[in-house]
């Protein structure tokens, strides 16, 4: 007789998503319908899914350029490698590049398109401060997005988010230089920009909340990966004491990245919940210690 | 589904197989026959120590087990540690049909009881007048691929891929490559 597995399921966390999914749709609709009436944004359309297929498809080279992460290979970092094989054959993953920063700040990352082309990164600091079990869990927090697609999922749900946010550029820009003669489209130029600015509002706000899920559902991936949830707990401990501490100068930089990085890095306190790309420490530490709880059979 | 667990970012660990793990016992006759290979006596299984009450209880229910294993088939066995956190229970016996059967066993005993996420490989080791030649099996795969250390790290490509092929005829081979992962300084 087969044992139930002891992690169970999260079903709170997955209405979340599906709550957040169908608001993000609805959201959609009605713009799209809005938008029909305005053919000529067809193009903008067009645009728009161009500049973020590029941005989708070119975003692992993109992010290690930009963050100066550097592919290692197995004789540059055995121990990270071998974890790295150990968790895959666990989970049953292709095995994705493994890059090193070179950065005191401690923290990880990963990207790519898809599985094949994904790249989990983590910062020099980070192998400095966490012992193995604790890098473990974040390098099975990072496999989890990939094998989540989260790359893929956060690029689909932002598409019309984007669109929304050209238009609102776009209708602004010309409602201002040539609206004034004529009424008619003036008038128009000014509803779409409203309907931009509103749709924008929503969606970022959707998107950020779906984010959080996602960060929630790879802590989780992460527990059942390793087996090991205080893991996970002791390293992200680890990880934001030791962000608070660090100036933020230099961390402008990876800013636009957050929403990959296993904790943000920025300096947070003044950030409402609400905008941020990442669940506050105490609650993912929360979930972390409920799965600690009925691992051990006590619910 | 899979398209539902991407969506909701659900982890659902691929189940263990351990059927194919006895292919290996004809194998090991063409091995022997074909290719001079004999087994070095030993094997191993490798699997994530869960820090949990119950995981600890199994280990004390494994330890019986292998007890026992020891009075009737004269099986030894061995619990190590490796640096990664992964628990190796080495076993040692001349006979190869028992070493494959108290792997199976203890492969179905961690799978009974729930704990079979972490279960990474087992480890047959065989020789070849100086040399060690490993074949190792994956339970998420459910295959087998060779893995033949050489001094500094290095690996012997070439009669890997030559095992690889010629196993093929009597081993569900994993026909993968990138896949066949080193497995260093192996506790056997």
């Amino acid at each position: 007789m087969k044992q139930k597995k002891w992690y169970g399921k999260d079903t709170g966390l997955s209405l979340r998503m599906v709550l957040t999914g169908a608001l993000l749709i609805i959201v959609y609709l009605a713009f799209l319908t809005l938008l029909s009436f305005y053919l000529d944004f067809i193009f903008l359309l067009i645009f728009a899914a161009l500049f973020v297929f590029l941005q989708f498809y070119f975003a692992d080279k993109l992010v290690l350029w930009s963050t100066g992460a550097k592919i290692v290979s197995p004789q540059e970092a055995p121990q990270l490698h071998t974890l790295v094989e150990r968790l895959c054959t666990v989970a049953d993953l292709p095995k994705p590049r493994v890059a090193v920063i070179n950065s005191p700040v401690p923290n990880a990352f990963a990207t790519g398109r898809n599985q094949k082309s994904a790249v989990v990164a983590v910062t020099t600091g980070l192998m400095n401060k966490l012992d193995t079990q604790e890098l473990e869990a974040v390098l099975g927090h990072e496999l989890t997005h990939v094998k989540n697609r989260d790359m893929l999922v956060i690029t689909i749900a932002s598409f019309l988010s984007t669109v929304a946010w050209f238009i609102m550029r776009f209708s602004l820009y010309s409602s201002l230089f040539r609206g004034g003669s004529r009424d008619k489209s003036a008038g128009a130029g000014i509803i779409i920009f409203l309907v931009s600015l509103l749709v924008w509002l929503i969606s970022y706000l959707l998107i950020r909340a779906l984010s959080r899920y996602r960060e929630f559902a790879a802590d989780r991936g992460s527990a059942i990966i390793t087996g090991n949830p205080p893991a996970l707990i002791s390293a992200l401990l680890k990880i934001s004491g030791a962000m608070q501490r660090v100036p933020t100068k230099d961390l402008r930089e990876v800013e636009g990245l957050n929403a990959f990085f296993i904790i943000p890095a920025l300096s947070g306190g003044s950030i409402m919940a609400l905008f941020s790309t990442h669940p506050p420490i105490e609650k993912r530490i929360a979930r972390l210690e409920a799965m600690e709880r009925t691992l051990e059979g006590i619910r | 589904m899979r398209v539902l667990d991407v969506l909701l970012g659900r982890v659902k660990p691929a189940p263990s197989k351990v059927d194919a793990l006895f292919s290996i016992s004809t194998a090991y006759v063409m091995l022997e026959t074909k290719l001079d290979l004999h087994h070095a006596g030993a094997a191993g299984i490798c699997f994530k120590i869960i820090p949990s009450t119950a995981f600890e209880r199994l280990q004390v229910d494994l330890e019986e087990l292998l007890d026992l294993a020891r009075r009737e088939t004269a099986t030894e066995f061995e619990m190590v540690k490796d640096e990664l956190g992964f628990l190796w229970i080495v076993l040692r016996d001349t006979d190869f049909e028992d070493l494959v059967t108290t792997l199976h066993l203890i492969s179905e005993t961690l799978i009974e009881n729930g704990f079979d996420d972490q279960l990474l490989s087992s480890v047959f080791k065989f020789n070849k007048e100086a040399k060690d030649i490993y074949l190792i099996y994956t339970y998420k795969r459910g295959s087998f691929y060779p893995f033949v250390p050489l001094k500094g790290r290095e690996r012997d490509v070439q009669y890997e891929l030559k095992l690889g092929a010629l196993l093929e005829a009597e081993l569900p081979v994993e026909k993968n490559r990138e896949t066949w992962y080193p497995l260093w300084d192996l506790p056997l």
